[in-house]
């Protein structure tokens, strides 16, 4: 098992895309970074929409969750998209598919394997992108407390200090890595599905964004709580409300709970499969 | 028997690929499975290799019924249609990760056998896909080799190879078989099977149309090219004409050209030898390529009676 992976993972990792993906997520917090210095000029602009991104100049430790909070939406998923919806189409679009299960590898181990790299690759794309928002941030911003202010004078304000900032981090980063497992299991079984990687690429992030469209509409009510992509948001009250949200732990569940049904119903699928790439 | 085959059949929905097929390969032989497009080589050989279910009957590889991923294929080397690799990897690292994918260690590979054979030099360390289709093969053939297989499964490999290489792996088949490997090759080139295998199995349509050794296959044409010294000529046409096997028989350039009906080659050499006839060459006049042409049209002919047949039944 070990073998397998250390091998799916040379195959992913060599590409010259997981290079450019790289690049990509070390890029653009940075360039993110820089927009909101420009902008930090003129404080009192007073749009709400990107709340996390008016905070962030007070410290580099929330630049972060103002990154997160741009890149998960989109960006992200299609890249957790790519390397979920690769895993096997890829292999099968070379040729090479049935190569590998001729040495003779069982499939359902190879699957595994390769779900696990595409999984690492998942939270190492997160991660990257975190600590290079974390880096650009406490470069232009330092290393302070900050203070959010209240809702529209309601609620009370409240200060963060530099441990807390740091921790909450810490956690937005591994639930937002989390939240992307649905989207694995998703991926991984169009990958079985099809000989094309960019098909299987495509019908991911499709499903993610059909979710996505469809949670917006509130008539949908309590069914949109079901979609994949309804809870990713939920880490952000840790920054905005200062609440770890309940809405977190459903994420979680949702989250394992199409974890292990596609999961499930990739790796029974990929047993009974005809070969034929 | 190194493999069992026992009335397998592979549909895709109302399209069968193949249709009862059964037939069996002893150890050393070398099998060549020809047929046309379409025929169900590929077919035959994914199921074998596991890689597809069979709709019915059963594959046996070693005595074991064959299951995806079944141990028993470690002992086998398969190239099923082209060699394919991981692309934006150097051949090398390709032959060290399909070994090492299996959770075995580089030195029980037979690594420098393979690289022998693949003959490509420095390129090994360049990126797969600036390989031509040829060297893809070659490559393709180290990877199968690097197990020491006992059973080689070929796909047609030699498709899209120039002269010098198709030679370069005739002659590397040879060289295995000689070392006592057993073979199962598909092939559209008749040629080749003739040169390379003992044994065929034909297949049209999904179904085995015959099976038996090359010069069987051979021997079953009718038609026989006989050459005598020149003053004989005359005397072997009288002397042939009075045969009871031979239905037919003409000169023919410098040599005479006869129809059997029944009977063996040996026959008809054993009666000009008798006769005194100074017999310099005695062949059939087709070759594999002839025979397999005539054994198909002869399939075709049988399926369009029995369709005939058929359709007056139900009419
Ligand atoms: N997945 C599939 N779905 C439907 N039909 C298929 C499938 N795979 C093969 N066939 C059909 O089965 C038949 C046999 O195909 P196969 O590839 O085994 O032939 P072949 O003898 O290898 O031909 P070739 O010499 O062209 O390689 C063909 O008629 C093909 O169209
Ligand atoms: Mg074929």
């Amino acid at each position: 098992m070990i073998a397998l992976i250390r091998t799916e993972f040379i195959k992913a990792a060599r590409r010259t895309r997981t290079a450019i993906i790289a690049l990509l997520l070390i890029g653009l917090p940075t360039l993110i970074v820089v927009a909101i210095n420009a902008r930090g000029d003129r404080p009192d602009r007073g749009d709400r929409g990107d709340g996390l991104f008016r905070l962030a100049s007070q410290s580099g430790l929330l630049v972060p969750a103002a990154v997160l909070s741009a890149t998960s939406g989109f960006l992200l998923i299609v890249i957790a998209g790519t390397f979920a919806g690769d895993a096997v189409a890829s292999d099968s679009s070379w040729g090479n598919l049935r190569y590998l299960l001729m040495r003779p590898v069982p499939r359902g181990r190879l699957l595994v394997a390769k779900a696990f790299v595409s999984g690492v690759l998942i939270w190492a794309a997160t991660i990257l992108v975190t600590l290079a928002a974390l880096v650009a941030g406490v470069i232009l911003f330092g290393v302070h407390s900050a203070t959010v202010p209240g809702i529209g004078g309601v609620a009370g304000g409240f200060e963060l200090s530099t441990g807390a900032l740091l921790l909450r981090v810490v956690v937005a980063t591994a639930y937002v890595a989390f939240g992307f497992s649905a989207l694995l299991a998703i991926g991984t079984l169009f990958s079985t599905l099809t000989d094309t990687a960019a098909s299987a690429i495509g019908a991911t992030v499709g499903v993610y964004i059909v979710s996505e469209i469809l949670d917006s509409i509130s008539q949908l009510g309590v069914a949109r709580y079901a979609f994949p992509t309804h809870y990713l948001g939920a880490w952000e009250t840790m920054f905005t409300q200062n609440t770890y949200s309940a809405d977190m732990v459903a994420g979680i569940v949702v989250q394992f709970a199409y974890f292990v049904v596609f999961g499930t119903a990739a790796v029974l699928w990929f047993q009974r499969k005809d070969i034929r790439s | 028997m190194v493999v069992e085959v026992e009335g397998l059949w592979k549909t895709f929905g109302d399209v069968s690929a193949v249709e009862d097929l059964s037939f069996s390969i002893e150890r050393g032989q070398v099998y060549g499975l020809l047929g046309p497009n379409g025929a169900g080589k590929t077919t035959t050989l994914r199921v074998l290799m596991g890689l597809e279910r069979p709709s019915r009957g059963s594959t046996r590889l070693f005595g074991s019924t064959v299951t995806p991923s079944c141990s028993e294929l470690l002992h086998v080397g398969a190239m099923v249609e082209q060699a394919a690799f991981v692309p934006h990897l150097s051949g090398m690292r390709n032959l060290r990760l399909w070994w090492e994918a299996g959770g075995a260690h580089m030195r029980d590979a037979d690594l420098d056998g393979a690289l022998a054979i693949a003959g490509l030099g420095d390129a090994v360390h360049r990126t797969v896909k600036t390989y031509s289709q040829g060297m893809k093969q070659r490559l393709g053939f180290a990877r199968l080799l690097l197990g020491r297989p006992e059973l080689l499964v070929l796909d047609e490999p030699t498709n899209g190879l120039d002269p010098g290489e198709i030679r370069e792996i005739r002659e590397l088949i040879g060289r295995l078989t000689s070392h006592g490997a057993t073979v199962l090759l598909s092939s559209h080139h008749l040629s080749e099977v003739e040169q390379t295998c003992s044994h065929v199995l034909v297949m049209n349509h999904g179904r085995l149309i015959t099976s038996g050794t090359v010069s069987e296959l051979i021997g079953a044409t009718k038609s026989i090219y006989v050459e005598v010294d020149a003053n004989e000529r005359q005397r072997a046409l009288q002397l042939l004409s009075t045969l009871p096997q031979v239905t037919a028989v003409q000169t023919q350039g410098d040599g005479l050209v006869m129809e059997m009906c029944d009977g063996r080659r040996s026959d008809v050499s054993a009666a000009l030898i008798a006769a005194g006839v100074h017999l310099q060459t005695i062949m059939p006049t087709q070759g594999l390529e002839d025979a397999f042409l005539d054994l198909l049209a002869a399939g075709d002919a049988d399926d369009a009676q029995r369709q005939h047949q058929g359709s007056a039944v139900s009419s």
